[in-house]
Order: C-alpha cells, then sequence, then structure tokens
C-alpha cells in the first residue's frame, strides 16, 4: 500500500511567506542577531576626574571669601588693636590652597611634574624679567604698582607655561 | 630615544588608555613615549618591559653615540 501524497493546494498557507512585507505581521528571525557591541568605558565619577581641580576651586573660593571678609571687617574697625589678627586671616585659606595644589602635583604623572616643573621654570623666570624691567622702569617714572600683583602675574605665567609644554608633549 | 612601544601594543590589540591604565600613567603620557616625545623614567621603563615580558633594550634603543661608535672602531 502506497502513502499518498498530500495535494500542496491543500496545506495550509504559511501567512509569514504570503505576507513577506505585511506590517501587521511579526516577522522574527529563528536565532537571535549577535553583534559584538565595543564594550563601554569603565565609568569614573566627576569627583575622581576633576578631583585635584574641585579641590582648588574650592579651596579658591573660601580664599576670596575669607579676604573680602576681612577687607570688609578691616575697613569698619581700622583702628581695632585685632586688625592684625584678621588681615592675615586669608593666609590660613591660601596655605590650605598651597597644600592641596602639592598634593595634586605628588599625585601626578612623571611627564605631567615635569610639564609643572618647566610651566614654575617659565613662570619664575617670566616674573623675573618682567619684574626688573618694570622695576627699571618706576626709576625714570613709570607709576609704583603693589607687590600684590607679583602673584597673579606669576600665576598667568605659570598658566601659558603650562598650556605651552603640555603641547610640546602631544 | 627610539622604541616599539605602538608595535608591541598593536600586538595585544591595547589602545594607549589601556596601556595607560596598566602602567598607572596618563594616557598622555603613553602618547609622548611612543612619538619619542619623552623618554620614560628608568622605574617606567621596567614597568613597560615587565608588562609584555620583554627586556628593556627589546623595547627601547638608543642610537650610538659618534664619540663612542668612533672610539669603538679605532679599538
Amino acid at each position: 500500500m502506497s502513502e499518498q501524497k498530500p495535494n500542496p493546494d491543500d496545506t495550509p498557507i504559511e501567512p509569514l511567506y504570503t505576507h513577506p512585507a505585511s506590517p501587521f505581521l511579526r516577522t522574527e528571525s529563528t536565532a537571535p542577531a549577535r553583534v559584538d557591541m565595543p564594550t563601554p568605558p569603565a565609568f569614573q565619577s566627576t569627583w575622581v576626574t576633576y578631583r585635584a581641580q574641585i579641590e582648588f576651586g574650592l579651596a579658591m573660593l573660601a580664599y576670596l571669601m575669607v579676604l573680602v571678609g576681612s577687607v570688609t571687617v578691616l575697613q569698619a574697625n581700622p583702628g581695632a588693636s585685632w586688625r592684625y589678627v584678621v588681615a592675615v586671616l586669608p593666609v590660613a585659606p591660601a596655605a590650605l590652597t598651597l597644600w592641596i595644589f602639592i598634593r595634586a602635583i605628588s599625585r601626578m604623572d612623571e611627564l605631567h611634574k615635569r610639564i609643572q616643573m618647566q610651566a614654575f621654570g617659565f613662570s619664575l623666570g617670566g616674573t623675573a624679567l618682567l619684574t626688573f624691567g618694570y622695576g627699571f622702569l618706576e626709576g625714570v617714572g613709570m607709576p609704583h604698582l603693589s607687590w600684590t600683583f607679583i602673584l597673579p602675574l606669576m600665576a598667568i605665567l605659570w598658566g601659558v607655561g603650562a598650556a605651552i609644554f603640555t603641547m610640546r608633549y602631544r | 630615544m627610539r622604541n616599539r612601544l605602538r608595535v608591541l601594543r598593536a600586538e595585544v590589540d591595547w589602545s594607549q588608555a589601556d596601556l595607560a591604565e596598566r602602567l598607572g600613567v596618563s594616557r598622555q603620557t603613553v602618547n609622548a613615549i611612543e612619538t619619542g616625545k619623552y623618554d620614560p623614567s628608568l622605574p617606567l621603563a621596567f614597568t613597560i618591559a615587565r608588562t609584555f615580558n620583554r627586556r628593556i633594550e627589546e623595547i627601547f634603543d638608543s642610537p650610538q653615540p659618534a664619540g663612542l661608535a668612533s672610539t669603538r672602531a679605532r679599538l
């Protein structure tokens, strides 16, 4: 007895093939596609990445607040006996800033330490040249400038030097 | 000083950031060493050599000074 073949016309119509582009029928692949995605970089918090900058910024903010407070109090009490203590109060947050700065430098790797050293050399030399130059000009009649300009000048030249020497190693 | 750092790094398919993390330095430092703009300190050179399981002289090569070469030639 031979097995009778089913009539192809009697088989149920597979909707997947009859409507391949139909937006109403969901077509799914037999095996899920596997795509090798690049592993995302390890997450680093803002605190870890910019710790030194945040600490430095907060210390500078504290310094400015104490400085403004000190100047305000001194202007209101010019003859007070405790004015010397108030006048040197901004030194405390300035010392904190210095400590944070030194700690940040000690955490740097050897190339960045070298860049900072070159930048400090640039800053020191540049400040020496500018202050001596202006000192000679003061001798022939240029207006006298306060010593308090020296530190901002050093800071600006240090920043410029750091940018220059960082570019050098790029 | 010439070095084979970029080649060795490519062999193990590490990025500059990967190597920097292993060496405990910044990516900029790795780049400066690879481009020959910065010569690493001896401790860092040893760390690099250990990372790639090589000897230092297999990674770093200093061109021989002219004075030394002529002295050796005379000997």
